[in-house]
């Protein structure tokens, strides 16, 4: 079998869901389910965004990593983000801020 | 009601979630693109002559069925996934989240306001924390980093004026 499967249909719906429930529980069982948690970043009093997020996207870098290094994942088959600097500086400054203002 | 789990357990969750989902989708998990796909056929249905002559909005109309669509699919797993963290942890209660300082009606303007524009610039970044900054980040992708060094410094320029709001 080669990774990644790339699953459509009925089988793809079902894995989103089931990702999706993963994404919610982690999410609400680490505290970012708290606006006031989540912006505690920007007064430097509480930090939990950076550390999940963090801690995400290392873990997540490092086993795509390994495994196309051991061939097991054909890395070329991952839809990597296209890169558009300049409205994802403005997109990112404009969240930024309604995520502030916000809280979420 | 039971403590928040650490940053840490959290995080290799979520690492191993979003690596589950590169694995088996061959993309990663987001959020901003559910709300994109309601907008556009709500547009479709108020103002159906508008919605058809944005190129845009017709791509997202042209996709079939809501509920067929992964990204929707995906955050209402991500809504019941909350609510059952909430429910087993014993937190699941009404309430509004805000700093002492503010009344509920500013609180709640200020979140319309914040949420608009954060729906603005998922459109404008083509996604959001989730689906560009943690998913992309994952995958290195240059314009993820971009986009968080960005929403960073935004978010503490905004959050110094705001800061009635929350502390």
């Amino acid at each position: 079998m080669s990774w990644p499967i790339g699953l459509e249909g009925t089988p793809g719906l079902l894995a989103g869901l089931g990702l999706g429930v993963a994404f919610g529980f982690l999410l609400e069982r680490g505290g970012l389910g708290d606006p006031r948690k989540l912006t505690g970043l920007f007064y430097l009093e509480d930090f939990t965004m950076l550390k999940v997020m963090f801690t995400a996207i290392a873990v997540a870098a490092a086993g795509i990593g390994a495994l196309a290094a051991a061939g097991v994942v054909e890395i070329e088959s991952l839809a990597v983000q296209p890169t558009f600097l300049w409205p994802q500086i403005v997109g990112g400054a404009v969240l930024g801020a309604g995520f502030a203002l916000g809280g979420y | 009601m039971r403590p928040y789990w650490s940053p840490y357990v959290v995080g290799v969750g979520l690492g191993f979630t979003l690596l589950a989902a590169y694995l088996l989708m061959g993309f990663g998990l987001g959020a901003s693109g559910a709300f994109a796909h309601v907008a556009a056929r709500v547009e479709g249905a108020v103002a159906p002559g508008r919605a058809q002559a944005n190129p845009y909005i017709v791509g997202y109309l042209e996709a079939g069925r809501l509920w067929a669509q992964w990204i929707v699919v995906q955050v209402v797993g991500v809504v019941a996934g909350g609510l059952v963290g909430a429910w087993s942890a014993g937190r699941l209660r009404w309430r509004l989240d805000r700093g002492a300082r503010i009344g509920a009606g500013r609180r709640l303007a200020f979140a319309f306001v914040g949420g608009a524009a954060v729906g603005f610039a998922s459109r404008v970044a083509q996604g959001c924390t989730s689906g560009l900054a943690l998913s992309g980040g994952a995958v290195l992708a240059p314009g993820a980093w971009a986009f968080l060094g960005a929403f960073m410094v935004a978010g503490f320029v905004t959050a110094w004026v705001v800061r009635g709001a929350w502390r």
